[in-house]
């Protein structure tokens, strides 16, 4: 137990340490810190980058505004949708465009665990749901 | 004292003077036979031929009865006749009382039981009657106990039935609601699987792209 809580510390410091000056996780620093790893050579260390894996993964959920659409979006919708979320969650937030085709039309953005739809299928369930 | 003791007595004494009558007629005529005469005599009447005296005077003579023999069967007789109201009909007499006595309390007691009867028969005359109202009483309650037991049933079989109805009208009003609620289910997945079809065929790719764009706009100036 007390292991598992110093490898949990330890992940989430690898996390950390994994942010650039603006606080967005970048693939040079992820290198670094793993880089550093190899050389520590930790104990347990299987167990640290399987829950480093997991954090990171929930970091960059969390600054990654996954918006998807039926057809490509123009960047300038990608930049301003990456300029809002930023403004609204007050952290640095990268816009990635996702295909999808059930939505017909309109956009559909999920940043971490929250989602914000704009698509003509989810007016639609939204429709039905209310007629219901 | 028993009028039949008294009768018993006055027969007794009536046989004792009949048995002693003749001897007394007997020593009387032996007594004033001289007297006849002298009366006669002095009336200057011839006496009467065959008079009773004479009848009597006969027979003792036939039977040569003598004063001496006659007195002591009479003293014999008187005996005889003490003796036996003494010993026979005095405890005769005692039986005969105390068959009366008994006969007497039997007839009273005859007397009593038949009044006690008749209390009894009137008793019991009153207790049917007495037992009569009372079951009319019974019988009245019981019927007016039925009676509210009926009212209270029917109340009570309206009731579970107006209940059994009210249930039967909810159930079917929830299988409506819920039967609406299907096909409003069915009907709005129908609408919106032919929409997101209809729209999915007739959108152009230019025109989700203008749709999609406006969209992101919109969401990033919201």
């Amino acid at each position: 137990m007390q292991r598992h809580k110093k490898v949990i510390q330890l992940a989430k410091k690898m996390v950390l340490l994994s942010r650039d000056d603006a606080g967005v996780i970048t693939e040079a620093r992820v290198g670094e810190v793993l880089a550093g790893l190899r050389q520590v050579q930790p104990r347990h260390h299987l167990l640290l980058l399987r829950k480093y894996l997991n954090y990171l993964r929930r970091e960059l959920a969390r600054q990654t505004a996954v918006v998807a659409a039926p057809v490509a979006l123009s960047p300038e919708s990608l930049e301003a949708i990456a300029e809002y979320y930023t403004k609204l969650y007050e952290r640095p937030i990268q816009a990635v465009a996702a295909e999808d085709e059930s939505l017909i039309a309109g956009v559909r953005v999920r940043v971490g665990d929250d989602s914000y739809d704009a698509s003509v299928s989810g007016y639609l369930q939204r429709l039905a749901a209310r007629v219901q | 004292m028993p009028p039949i003791t008294l009768i018993m007595k006055a027969l007794f004494l009536f046989s004792l003077l009949v048995f002693l009558s003749p001897f007394a007629l007997t020593a009387a005529g032996d007594d004033y036979a001289e007297a006849p005469e002298s009366i006669e005599a002095l009336l200057g009447e011839e006496p009467a031929e065959g008079s009773i005296l004479d009848t009597f005077r006969e027979i003792f003579k036939k039977f040569d009865v003598t004063w001496p023999t006659l007195i002591a069967q009479m003293i014999n007789f008187i005996l005889v006749a003490f003796i036996l109201y003494q010993f026979a009909v005095k405890p005769v007499m005692a039986t005969l009382d105390e068959r009366q006595q008994k006969i007497a309390e039997g007839l009273q007691y005859a007397e009593e039981m038949k009044d006690q009867l008749a209390a009894t028969e009137r008793e019991r005359a009153q207790k049917v009657q007495e037992a009569a109202a009372e079951a009319q009483r019974i019988l009245g309650e019981t019927r007016d106990q039925a009676k509210e037991m009926i009212e209270a049933k029917t109340q009570e079989a309206a009731a579970q039935a107006e209940a059994i109805i009210r249930k039967a009208s909810e159930a079917t009003e929830l299988e409506r609601q819920k039967m609406l609620s299907e096909v409003r289910q069915e009907v709005a997945r129908l609408v919106v699987e032919t929409s997101a079809k209809v729209l999915t065929r007739e959108l152009s790719a230019e025109e989700k792209a203008s749709y999609s764009n406006a969209a992101a706009k919109e969401l990033a100036e919201s």
